[in-house]
C-alpha cells in the first residue's frame, strides 16, 4: 500500500501544475485553481505525513525520454514535503485576499501561474533520484523564483533583486552540474541510490565541496547569501514566506541526500560546515538588527537559521566521520526539526509582515508603530512567531536549537573542543541577538504609538488572512509542547541521512524531552495564574485611562518614543554595512540638521557588487563581436559548421 | 525505600519554601546592611513583604497606550523564574527537576523573562522606558556570554549537562579545579551584580530616570502588575545567588546541614552584595561594558585553563 503515498505526492504535483494553468484563465477558472491546489496539498501532505510515520520507502522507476528515471518517496523527502505543502496551501489561501487576482494587470495570474510551477517543481526536486532530471526540476524551481520575485517588475529595486538573484542560482547551477556529472561516476549512472558498502574515495570531498558551493547559495550560507534580503524582501509576503521557509531549505536537503549517498563523510568537512554555520548565524543576526525594511530583517533572521540548520548538518557529518551516533542524531536531528520550526514561524511571520504591508503600503518600520491597537488580531497571532525566532520557550524553536546545544556539549565531552566552543559561543550569541532584533521588531511595528500617518488608520485583514497565520501560530506552539512525538520521525529521517545510524533520539532525548514538556506546561499555567490573579483586582475605567508617565515632561508627543535605529544603535554601528550621515554641530545657535543612516551587506553590496560592475565592464569587449549586420553572423554559422567538420576529419589523430 | 522517598519530599518541600516565601527577605536584608553602613535604622528587613502585601491590595493604573502585551512582563517574569528555580540546586542538595540539558532551559527561562519585560516597557510607547529596554538588552547581551562560557567549563569538569550535577558536586576545595572555579566564580559575580541591576551596574533606588537601567523599565506599572515585578526580581536575586552559592558552599557531612550552609550563605551574599553597594559608586554608564567584558574574559580564562 506504500506505494499510494507516492501516487499522492505525484498526483499533487500535478495538481498543482494544472492550478497554475488554470489560474492565468482568471475567474472562476482560477477559483478552481486555487481549490486543487489546496487539494493537491492535502494529498501531498497525507502522503508525506505517512512515509515519516514509518511507511516504508516507495520507489518508482520509469523511463522518460529513454532515460531511466526513479521517483522514490522515503522519510527524508517527506520531512522536507511537509513544510513545503503546509505553507503552500496555506500561502496559497492567503494570497487570494493579499494579492488579488486583477491587480494590477494581469501580474495577479501570472503570479498564481508561477507559484503553481514552483511548488511542483519543488515537490518535484524532494522526490526525484536521478542526476539530469534533478537539474532540470532544479533549474525550473529557480527560474519560477526569479518571476515570482520580479513580480512587481516596474519597480527598479525589484528588477535589481531579481537579475541578482538570478545570477546567483545560476552560478549554484553550474556547481551543481559538475556535482552531477562527479557524482554519476562516482554512482556508476545517473539513478540515486546510496553506495552502500564501497570503500571512501578522494572524489567524495570534491563532491562534497561542489555541492556545497551549489547548494549553498540556494541555503543562502556566507558568504553566497548576498542575493536573498534583496529577493526576499522584494516578493510579494506570501511568496517571501515559500522562499524563506521552504526554497532556502532545499540547499539543505541537497546536502543532505547527496552525502547521504556517499559511503563515508570525509573527515573534516563537517567541522568546517559547523564553523561555516556559526558564522553564518551570527552575521545574519547582526544585520538583521541594522534593518529599516521588516520584510529585510525577516530575509536576514532566515539567513541566521539557514547557520543554524548548517551548524546542525556539520555536526552531524563531524558524527558520520567519526562513527559517533550520538551527534549523528543530535546533529541531523536537531538540524531537521529546525527546518520544521524555521519554516512554521517564518512561515507565520512573512504572513504577519504581509498582513502589515497590506495596511500600511511601507516597508519601513520608522514610520510605523501602535499597531497593536489597530490591528489587533495580526498583533495577537504573530506573537507566537516572534517567540519562537527568538528561540524561547515554550515555543518550538527552542527545542530544535536545545538539540543542537545538547550536540555541541556532547562534542564538547569527546574532544572536539574548538569547533564545539566556537559554535557555542555563536549560538548563545545567535539567540541573545535574535532576542534583541525579534523585540525590535515586535515593538516597533506593534508597541507604542504611530510614528506618522502610514499606520494610523490601518486594520486588521479579512479572516483568509488570519486563518493561515492562526493556523501556524497554534502549530509554533503545538511544535513546542508535543515534540516527544516527533522523536520517532526524526530517528526514521536520520536514518536515512546517515545509512547504518542507530536510532538514538528516543531512548536517549524522551526522558528529558518530558521534563521540559512538563516544566512549559508549568510556566504556562503559572503565567495563566498570575494574569487571573491581575485581572481579579477592581480594574479601573479605560476611559479615564491616562497617558504613559513621561517623568513629569507633559508635552510628549509620538516622535519622541524610541525608534528601531536608536534601540539597535549600540549595534548597528559595529556593523561594516553601516553608514551615517550627520554633519558636525557648529556654534552657539545650530541650524536643523538632518541625520540619516543607510544600511548595505558587507558582501553583497560592498564587496561582489563593485567587482562585478568592474568585470561587466571589462566584458563589455564582447560586444565588438555583435555588430549588428547579418552578414557577418552568417559568417559566425560559417566558421562555426568549418570548426566542426574539422574538428569531425581530426578527431581520430588527435584523440590517438 | 519509603525512607528515601519521605527525604526527597522534605527537600522538595523545603525547596518550594524557600523559593516562594523566602525570596523576598534578600532585598530587605541588602537594604537594611546598606542603611547600617549610612548609619541609618533603615526599613525592617520584611519591607518588601509589606509592599508587596499593599500592591496587591491597590487598583492599577494602565496608561491608554498600553496593550495586552504590556501584562505580560511582570506575568513572563515570575512563571520564568518560579520555573527555573525548580532547575537549580540549592546547596548541594539536588534540584526538584533535573535532566541532561537542563541548564539551557535555565538560561532561556531568563531570557524569555526579560524578553517579555523589555516588550511590556516598550508597549507604554515612553521614551524613557525604550531608553531602559535598549540598556537592559545590550548589557544582557554581554552577560549572557560570561555566563554560558562558565557553564561550557563546569560542563567539561562536570561531564553532565545538568545544573544539579555541574554544581551540586562542585564546591570550593572539593578538588583539582579549584583555579578555574575561582576564576568562574569571579565571573558570575560580574554576571550576578549586573542581571540583578545592583551597583556598580544599576542603582535600584535611584531617582533620576535618565540613568535607570531596569527601573526605568517598569516606571508604568502599578497594583498588582508590579507587585509581581518586585516578586520576579527577588525571585531572580534568589536563583542568582544559589547559582553562585553551589560554588562557594564545600560540601557538608550531612543534608540538613547543608541547608543549614545554604541559609547562611544566601545571608551572607546579601550582607556582601551590601557592603559592595555601601563601598563602591555606580560606574559611568559608559564603563558598564568594560566591566562586564571582564566577566567574558574571567570566564573564558577558566574555560581555557579546563583546555590545556
Amino acid at each position: 500500500m506504500h506505494m499510494l503515498d507516492l501516487i499522492l505526492v505525484l498526483s499533487s504535483i500535478g495538481a498543482w501544475a494544472v492550478s497554475g494553468l488554470m489560474s492565468l484563465g482568471g475567474g472562476w477558472k482560477a477559483r478552481l485553481g486555487t481549490g486543487l491546489g489546496v487539494l493537491g496539498s492535502l494529498a501531498a501532505g497525507v502522503g508525506a505525513i505517512r512515509a515519516l510515520a514509518g511507511a516504508p520507502p516507495a520507489t518508482l522507476n520509469v523511463h522518460l525520454w529513454g532515460l531511466p528515471v526513479r521517483f522514490e518517496l522515503d522519510a527524508l523527502s517527506a520531512a522536507f514535503l511537509v513544510p513545503l505543502h503546509l505553507i503552500g496551501g496555506l500561502g496559497l489561501l492567503y494570497g487570494r485576499e493579499y494579492w488579488p487576482e486583477d491587480l494590477p494587470k494581469g501580474a495577479g495570474r501570472t503570479l498564481r501561474f508561477f507559484y503553481g510551477t514552483i511548488i511542483a517543481s519543488m515537490s518535484l526536486v524532494f522526490v526525484v533520484r536521478q542526476g539530469i532530471l534533478f537539474l532540470v526540476v532544479w533549474e525550473l524551481m529557480a527560474v519560477s523564483a526569479f518571476f515570482l520575485v520580479s513580480t512587481e517588475h516596474e519597480r527598479a529595486d525589484v528588477r535589481r533583486a531579481g537579475w541578482v538573484y538570478l545570477v546567483s542560482t545560476h552560478l549554484g547551477t553550474l556547481a551543481l552540474t559538475a556535482m552531477v556529472i562527479l557524482l554519476g561516476h562516482r554512482l556508476g549512472g545517473f539513478p540515486w541510490a546510496p553506495l552502500r558498502g564501497a570503500s571512501p574515495a578522494a572524489v567524495d570531498g570534491w563532491i562534497l565541496l561542489l555541492a556545497f558551493l551549489g547548494f549553498g547559495f540556494k541555503a543562502g550560507v556566507f558568504p553566497l547569501h548576498f542575493w536573498l534580503p534583496g529577493a526576499h524582501a522584494s516578493a510579494p509576503s506570501h511568496v517571501s514566506a515559500i522562499l524563506s521557509a521552504v526554497m532556502l531549505k532545499t540547499g539543505i536537503y541537497g546536502l543532505l541526500r547527496v552525502s547521504s549517498l556517499l559511503p563515508a563523510i570525509p573527515r573534516g568537512i563537517g567541522g568546517t560546515l559547523l564553523a561555516l554555520g556559526a558564522f553564518t548565524a551570527v552575521f545574519g543576526i547582526g544585520n538583521a538588527l541594522a534593518q529599516r525594511d521588516y520584510k529585510r530583517l525577516l530575509a536576514y533572521s532566515s539567513i541566521e537559521n539557514l547557520g543554524v540548520i548548517a551548524m546542525g548538518v556539520g555536526l552531524g557529518w563531524t558524527g558520520r566521520a567519526t562513527h559517533d551516533p550520538w551527534l549523528v542524531a543530535l546533529g541531523f536531528g536537531g538540524a531537521l526539526f529546525h527546518v520544521w520550526n524555521h519554516a512554521v514561524f517564518k512561515g507565520l511571520l512573512f504572513f504577519g509582515a504581509g498582513s502589515v504591508l497590506h495596511a500600511t503600503g511601507t516597508r519601513d518600520m520608522e514610520v510605523l508603530g501602535g499597531l497593536a491597537a489597530r490591528m489587533p488580531r495580526t498583533a495577537w497571532w504573530i506573537f507566537p512567531g516572534v517567540l519562537a525566532v527568538a528561540a524561547l520557550p515554550p515555543f518550538n524553536a527552542f527545542l530544535s536549537e536545545w538539540f543542537l546545544y545538547r550536540g555541541l556539549f556532547a562534542a564538547l565531552q569527546r574532544g572536539y573542543p574548538w569547533s564545539a566552543v566556537v559554535a557555542l559561543v555563536a549560538l548563545a550569541l545567535t539567540g541573545g541577538l535574535a532576542a534583541v532584533a525579534f523585540a525590535r521588531f515586535y515593538a516597533v511595528l506593534f508597541l507604542g504609538q504611530p510614528r506618522s500617518a502610514a499606520g494610523q488608520h490601518a486594520h486588521d485583514p479579512s479572516g483568509v488572512m488570519l486563518a493561515p497565520m492562526a493556523a501556524l501560530a497554534i502549530l509554533c506552539l503545538a511544535l513546542g509542547l508535543g515534540s516527544l512525538l516527533l522523536l520517532p520521525m526524526l530517528d526514521r529521517v536520520v536514518a536515512v541521512i546517515a545509512p547504518g545510524a542507530k536510532p538514538m533520539l528516543v531512548s536517549g532525548m524522551g526522558r528529558d524531552l518530558a521534563w521540559i514538556t512538563g516544566l512549559e506546561v508549568l510556566l504556562l499555567l503559572l503565567g495563566g495564574l498570575a494574569l487571573a490573579w491581575i485581572r481579579r483586582s477592581p480594574r479601573p475605567d479605560p476611559a479615564l485611562a491616562p497617558p504613559t508617565w513621561d517623568c513629569g515632561y507633559a508635552a510628549g508627543t509620538t516622535r519622541m518614543q524610541y525608534t528601531g535605529s536608536s534601540f539597535a544603535d549600540g549595534w548597528s554601528v559595529h556593523l561594516p554595512g553601516v553608514r551615517s550621515h550627520m554633519r558636525r554641530i557648529k556654534g552657539l545657535f545650530p541650524k536643523p540638521l538632518r541625520f540619516r543612516t543607510e544600511v548595505q551587506d558587507a558582501m553583497g553590496d560592498l564587496l561582489v557588487a563593485p567587482r562585478m560592475a568592474a568585470l561587466a565592464e571589462r566584458l563589455l569587449w564582447f560586444r565588438r563581436l555583435q555588430p549588428g549586420f547579418l552578414s557577418v553572423y552568417l559568417l559566425y554559422v560559417l566558421l562555426t559548421l568549418l570548426g566542426v567538420f574539422l574538428w569531425m576529419l581530426l578527431r581520430a589523430q588527435v584523440l590517438g | 525505600m519509603p525512607d528515601a522517598l519521605l527525604t526527597r519530599i522534605l527537600h522538595l518541600l523545603m525547596h518550594l519554601l524557600t523559593v516562594v516565601l523566602l525570596a523576598p527577605l534578600i532585598p530587605g536584608l541588602i537594604t537594611k546592611v546598606k542603611a547600617r553602613m549610612a548609619g541609618r535604622v533603615g526599613p525592617p528587613v520584611f519591607q518588601l513583604y509589606y509592599d508587596l502585601a499593599k500592591l496587591a491590595r491597590k487598583q492599577a493604573v494602565y496608561s491608554r497606550t498600553t496593550t495586552w502585551v504590556f501584562l505580560l512582563g511582570p506575568v513572563g517574569t515570575v512563571a520564568a523564574m518560579l520555573a527555573a528555580s525548580l532547575l537549580v540546586p540549592f546547596g548541594h542538595t539536588p534540584a526538584p527537576v533535573a535532566f541532561e540539558g537542563d541548564v539551557i532551559l535555565f538560561a532561556y527561562l531568563l531570557g524569555l523573562s526579560r524578553f517579555l519585560t523589555v516588550l511590556s516597557a516598550l508597549d507604554t510607547g515612553s521614551s524613557f522606558e525604550g531608553m531602559g529596554a535598549a540598556r537592559e538588552v545590550a548589557f544582557a547581551a554581554l552577560a549572557e556570554p560570561a555566563l554560558f562560557l562558565g557553564f561550557a567549563a563546569l560542563a567539561k569538569v562536570s561531564g553532565s549537562t545538568s545544573l544539579t550535577l555541574m554544581l551540586g558536586s562542585l564546591g570550593v576545595g572539593s578538588g583539582a579545579v579549584t583555579a578555574p572555579l575561582i576564576l568562574i566564580i569571579a565571573g558570575w559575580s560580574i554576571v550576578y551584580l549586573a542581571e540583578n541591576s545592583r551597583i556598580p551596574v544599576d542603582d535600584p533606588t535611584t531617582h533620576l530616570e535618565l540613568t535607570m537601567i531596569h527601573e526605568v523599565m517598569v516606571l508604568d506599572h502599578s497594583g498588582r502588575p508590579f507587585a509581581l515585578v518586585l516578586y520576579g526580581a527577588s525571585l531572580k536575586l534568589l536563583v542568582l545567588s544559589a547559582l553562585l552559592l553551589d560554588l562557594m558552599l564545600p560540601k557538608a557531612a550531612h543534608a540538613w546541614q547543608d541547608w543549614a550552609r545554604f541559609f547562611v550563605g544566601l545571608g551572607g551574599l546579601a550582607g556582601v552584595v551590601g557592603l559592595v553597594e555601601s563601598a563602591t559608586a555606580r560606574f559611568q554608564m559608559t564603563h558598564v561594558p568594560r566591566f562586564l567584558v571582564a566577566g567574558i574574559l574571567a570566564s573564558a580564562f577558566a574555560f581555557l585553563l579546563l583546555l590545556v
